[in-house]
């Protein structure tokens, strides 16, 4: 299953972080810091497996049961787009490709709802970075894997904003996110085409 | 929220959550969501809510607290919700179905009793062939989660999943699925047949590599590998999937690809080394990879596969690397074998340089993890199996202390660490391990100790050079290299030399146990150094030697007061016995042209004797806890009742004495030398070596007492402490201090204990390893395995004495052992908890006790069924009396009694349902009959009676109960059911 799916930036900043065992706020905070160093010494041309940061790596010394090893975090599977990095931390029984996969499946969903998504999008929409995990991801098993299906769920409980944000916020949100603009760089980056 | 704290908020996160606004609501259970523990107070408070919003009329009202209660699940809070979660398995929407479907799951694992309710209706979805895809996908994933606990339960369902497999053309499913087969397979070995043509059609013909891993990947962990009757297929198999694996490892493919290849081979090589071996040059094209993930995966594989054919140039390899890393040298031919001793010595000029290359050497350095990683693989490699696949020492040597070079320094650490925490450190200084390998092959390679003991002298002076100019920091290699080097003294080149960078290092060395092992070190060489007896006594050697032991007590001054007790023992004691030499030599006159003199025999004769004891082997692991504890000897009891006050007095009488004028001056005035020289100490001196056990501590213990006293006092107890527990090693009389525990245990066992016949080297042989158990049991030593060229003659030793370890300078005692296994098994303990609780993961094992899932032909269910089964025969039997008394009311009041008959017939209608909602049909069929009889009441009995029955017929013939209707019936019902 899956134990965490986080999503943060080149300086280590989370913006999404779904823990699905509940864990101190302090030790989530080392936990990302961990993988951020691991994660961001990476060159592009490496694979996206990570070796466990040393918070999750077993005790040396443990010989425990192949049973028990299943039902621990075994696995850093992350990728890289643009300015984030999408991680997910999860046991032997995902299948490493697959996670691969289903990282892409995200970030296509995320940006089919935002339309060419950015950072800015996540800050301002986290409610939607939330449902649209939320949409294939419920308690660390994967329920949804199509793009359209999960758009469509996420649609079904509101309308997504997007750029210029509406209400409100709209007037310093709009702004920046139109500067920005350069999106997630979808279609360019990836390394992946096994699905 | 997002790293951030918010347990403040808790109570207004359950406002929001109540709100009736779609939008809030939304916020708030996100908030629950992220901030919310199973320990959160107010999650009590949140029940009633959640009940409430799970029944709601809105679907996405409803998906909220199925998406949020995996987050906040507790035992109880699964109890009163499963009941409104279960007929969301229903709901007509897909996605909150397979919603429900993973929640349900989340709250077996807290509350595993959730899965046996609702198990029935997640199997009616997974057999639905109409069921939403996505919820069937959805239903496989959960079943995989589970499957790995309880395959045994999933095996029925068996079917159902190939189906899927063939047909669902689900890629994600398929993953799952295959993962699921892999974990049946072992149970169900008729499944492989099966499998194997969807299998093998999949690796052919899919796009997806996922899915292609996946199915390789099945295939090894499914034991379809295995051996088995249809051996050409399986051989087909093999060869196809290791061929495809072969293509994602080679060089310019994916390196995601690349790594789950090297992880797949690593599951293969368990079970197949032949078929990985086969891959052995692109899976070494990957220890060169720039991406340390796949090196490291790599690495694991290439332990698995190393044989004495390809060590040395994997080795090779690895150092190559190493070397590039730390940026030393231009690249070495074939790395560290060209790299003999004169190199060595002509690098240590370009040391200083060297390290100013690091910097802008081309590749990045690696990182030092990965460096110890690497080093401690390649000591793993060689050593495996008790230097199986090594043939070439001399090699292995020169690898060594080329790896000293190399190993990275570690932190810096304080004192209070390492005292406290011994066993981690062992764990991280890689150096120190380095060390230990180059010491355990000068004990256990008679053949290469030359070699080995000039290894160490050449490392050490290196290390005096160096740590002189720029590094402050002593590895903990030097542990084991100055016991080599001290130890093997005669096999020193210059022991003059390795004396003097000894006592140059020893000032700057932080670790005491580092310092300790050191101490004992200079001592042993400053002996064989001095304790020639075959050189004449002349003035230049006299003066050498007086300026030499100068220089040692010089430096060993300092440590007579260092925090180490056990480095203070020993510099006290060295200094002590320093002195006392230095004194006797300086009584002896030199000889002359006419007059021949010997050197002082203290400096001659006791020092060297000292450590000329037996040789020491090394001791198996572990060996020392096989050492039998005595019966009736027990560990806990108080060696004496009195003992505090005993220290207390021992405390008084000996800190006046040590601060007594009369030790001072004992010492500091000059003694006239024939004290030493004298006869009849001189004699109990020659004779020492044969009472000299084979422990320098207890030698050393006593070493601060003059030399005639430790010979009489060694001759008094050596009687007396025969049976003493401490030292049961030694089979001749050994020296002890006398102690309480001595007198304790003779008075406890009685005179007939013999602890010294304690079968020790039979215990010693079981630990042992392959090739010394093979080896004659008389023997300690044991033939190695013969070898090509010039091994033959090399000796492993491998057993040995038991109350010494290696270079352990701690004596290892029955009551040292006893606290050190219970605190051994206590961290064991503790490690278990702390890994049952690691991070992130979430603990399923409540499910492994739940013994009875779903499938149909569980025991337990069928009872349930068997009771349910009678409890409505006897329902049945009840509405049979009832309508029979029915019946005879009819036929008495023919015209009052329909209204009490509609009553009647109600009342049982009522009942019935409540207790058995599955008889619907049953109790259907009942009230037509009744209302039939109703109607047909006036028109005639006898055929109301028929029609009636007609209608209960098939209800009853289901459930079997003819016969004995039968016979309850009164005549007429008995024909018309006969009738039917």
């Amino acid at each position: 299953m899956i134990n965490a799916f986080l999503v943060f930036n080149g300086q280590g900043q989370p913006r999404l972080t779904k823990f699905y065992t509940q864990l101190d706020t302090s030790i989530q905070q080392r936990l990302i810091s961990e993988i951020f160093t691991l994660v961001s010494n990476r060159p592009p041309g490496f694979c996206n497996f990570l070796p466990l940061p040393p918070l999750l790596a077993p005790p040396p010394s443990s010989n425990s049961s192949v049973q028990e090893q299943q039902d621990v975090p075994s696995l850093v599977t992350y990728r890289n787009y643009a300015t984030l990095y999408f991680i997910v931390i999860s046991t032997a029984t995902e299948s490493p490709l697959a996670l691969i996969d289903l990282i892409q499946v995200y970030v296509e969903a995320l940006d089919r709802l935002f339309e060419n998504v950015c950072e800015l999008d996540l800050i301002f929409n986290f409610e939607t970075l939330h449902a649209t995990l939320g949409e294939m991801v419920v308690g660390g098993v994967v329920i949804e894997t199509n793009t359209e299906r999960i758009v469509a769920g996420v649609k079904a409980q509101g309308t997504v904003a997007k750029r210029p944000v509406n209400e409100g916020r709209g007037a310093a949100g709009g702004g920046l996110g139109a500067g920005l603009g350069a999106g997630l760089g979808m279609g360019g980056n990836f390394v992946w085409h096994g699905r | 929220m997002v790293g951030h704290d918010m347990s403040w908020a808790s109570f207004h996160v359950l406002e929001v959550m109540a709100s009736q606004k779609y939008h809030q609501k939304r916020v708030g259970y996100l908030g629950a969501v992220q901030s919310f523990r199973p320990d959160t107070d107010v999650l009590m408070m949140a029940t009633n809510l959640l009940k409430k919003d799970l029944a709601a009329s809105t679907p996405t009202i409803i998906s909220l607290p199925i998406a949020a209660l995996p987050h906040i699940i507790t035992p109880s809070l699964s109890i009163s919700l499963l009941g409104d979660l279960l007929p969301r398995l229903s709901h007509s929407q897909p996605a909150i179905r397979k919603k429900t479907v993973v929640t349900l799951y989340r709250l077996a694992l807290v509350y595993p009793e959730a899965l046996r309710a609702a198990w029935p209706k997640i199997k009616e979805r997974l057999m639905d062939v109409n069921e939403d895809a996505s919820v069937t996908a959805a239903i496989v994933n959960v079943v995989c989660e589970l499957g790995w606990r309880r395959p045994h339960d999933f095996l029925p369902l068996a079917p159902r999943f190939f189906e899927l497999l063939v047909d669902g053309g689900n890629n994600w499913m398929a993953i799952k699925l295959i993962k699921l087969f892999a974990t049946l397979t072992p149970l169900e070995p008729r499944l492989v047949r099966k499998l194997l043509p969807p299998l093998t059609n999949l690796i052919r013909t899919t796009r997806a590599m996922s899915l292609l891993y996946e199915c390789i990947n099945g295939i090894i962990q499914g034991g379809i590998l295995g051996e088995g009757e249809d051996f050409s297929a399986r051989e087909e198999v093999a060869s196809l999937c290791v061929s495809k694996l072969r293509g994602m490892v080679s060089l310019n493919s994916d390196p995601n690809l690349k790594y789950v290849a090297l992880l797949a081979f690593n599951r293969i090589v368990v079970t197949h080394p032949f078929l990985v071996a086969q891959q052995e040059d692109v899976i070494l094209e990957c220890i060169d990879s720039e991406d340390i993930t796949i090196r490291i995966k790599a690495l694991d594989l290439v332990q698995g596969m190393v044989s004495s054919d390809n060590l040395v140039s994997i080795v090779s390899r690895l150092m190559r690397q190493l070397k590039a890393s730390s940026a030393a040298l231009n690249q070495q031919g074939n790395g560290a074998e060209s790299h003999d001793l004169e190199t060595d010595s002509s690098d240590e000029t370009s040391a200083g340089s060297k390290r100013l290359f690091k910097t802008q050497d081309a590749l990045p350095p690696l990182p030092d993890d990965y460096t110890t990683d690497v080093i401690g693989r390649i000591l793993r490699m060689c050593s495996q199996n008790n230097y199986a696949n090594l043939v070439d020492f001399d090699w292995y040597i020169d690898v060594l202390t080329q790896l000293v070079r190399i190993a990275p320094v570690p932190r810096t650490r304080d004192l209070d660490s390492d005292i406290t925490a011994p066993t981690a450190r062992v764990g991280v200084d890689i150096s120190e391990r380095i060390g230990n390998e180059l010491r355990n092959v000068a004990v256990k390679v008679r053949a290469i100790r030359p070699v080995a003991v000039r290894a160490a002298e050449l490392v050490i002076s290196r290390l005096s050079s160096e740590i002189s100019s720029s590094r402050p920091v002593v590895p903990g290699a030097l542990k084991p290299i100055a016991y080599v080097v001290g130890e093997y003294a005669f096999e020193l080149y210059s022991p003059d030399d390795a004396l003097r960078h000894l006592l140059g290092l020893v000032s700057r060395i932080e670790n005491p146990e580092v310092l300790a092992t050191c101490l004992q070190a200079i001592l042993k060489l400053f002996a064989s150094v001095a304790g020639d007896d075959q050189t004449p006594w002349t003035p230049e050697r006299k003066s050498a030697l007086s300026l030499l032991m100068a220089r040692v007590i010089h430096v060993l001054e300092p440590f007579a007061s260092h925090p180490n007790l056990e480095v203070q023992e020993r510099a006290v004691e060295f200094i002590e016995l320093l002195k006392l030499t230095a004194e006797a030599a300086a009584g002896q006159l030199p000889s002359t042209d006419e007059l021949q003199k010997d050197a002082p025999l203290l400096l001659t004769q006791a020092i060297p004797s000292l450590f000329t004891g037996w040789e020491l082997n090394s001791v198996a692991a572990g060996t020392q806890h096989n050492v039998p504890i005595p019966e009736g000897l027990d560990l806990d009891e108080p060696i004496h009742p009195n003992l505090n006050n005993l220290l207390a007095q021992a405390d008084s009488l000996m800190l006046p004495a040590q601060g007594d004028d009369e030790f001072e001056v004992y010492y500091n005035r000059k003694l006239p030398p024939t004290s030493i020289s004298s006869g009849p100490a001189i004699e109990r001196l020659a004779d020492a070596p044969d009472e000299i056990p084979g422990s320098y501590q207890q030698v050393g213990e006593e070493s601060y007492l003059d030399a005639d006293i430790i010979a009489r006092r060694k001759a008094e107890r050596m009687e007396r402490n025969r049976d003493d527990p401490f030292y049961i090693g030694g089979s001749t009389r050994s020296g002890g201090t006398s102690t309480p525990i001595h007198n304790i245990l003779q008075k406890e066992n009685g005179p007939d204990l013999d602890i010294d016949s304690i079968p020790i080297m039979q215990l010693d042989l079981e630990k042992l390893s392959v090739s010394s158990a093979s080896a004659a049991p008389a023997a300690t030593t044991a033939e190695r395995r013969p070898k090509p060229r010039q091994q033959q003659q090399q000796r492993i030793i491998v057993a040995a004495d038991e109350t010494l370890s290696g270079v352990s300078s701690r004596p290892v005692t029955p009551r040292n052992y006893d606290s050190e296994n219970n605190s051994d098994s206590f961290a064991k303990a503790k490690a278990a908890r702390k890994l049952k609780q690691s991070l992130l993961q979430v603990d399923s094992s409540h499910l492994n006790n739940l013994s009875l899932l779903d499938t149909g032909d569980r025991p337990d269910d069928e009872q349930q069924r068997r009771e349910e089964a009678e409890m409505a025969q006897a329902m049945r039997e009840v509405q049979r009396l009832r309508l029979e008394m029915q019946r005879a009311n009819e036929r008495i009041q023919v015209a009052q009694g329909v209204p009490a008959e509609g009553i009647v017939v109600k009342k049982k209608k009522k009942t019935v349902k409540k207790a058995k909602g599955e008889e619907d049909n049953g109790e259907e069929g009942v009230g037509v009959k009744v209302k039939k009889k109703k109607k047909k009441v006036v028109a005639g009995e006898g055929e109301g009676e028929g029609s009636s029955q007609a209608d209960a017929a098939p209800v009853v013939k289901a459930k079997k109960k003819k016969p004995k209707r039968i016979v309850q019936l009164d005549g007429d019902d008995a024909a018309a059911g006969q009738s039917q």
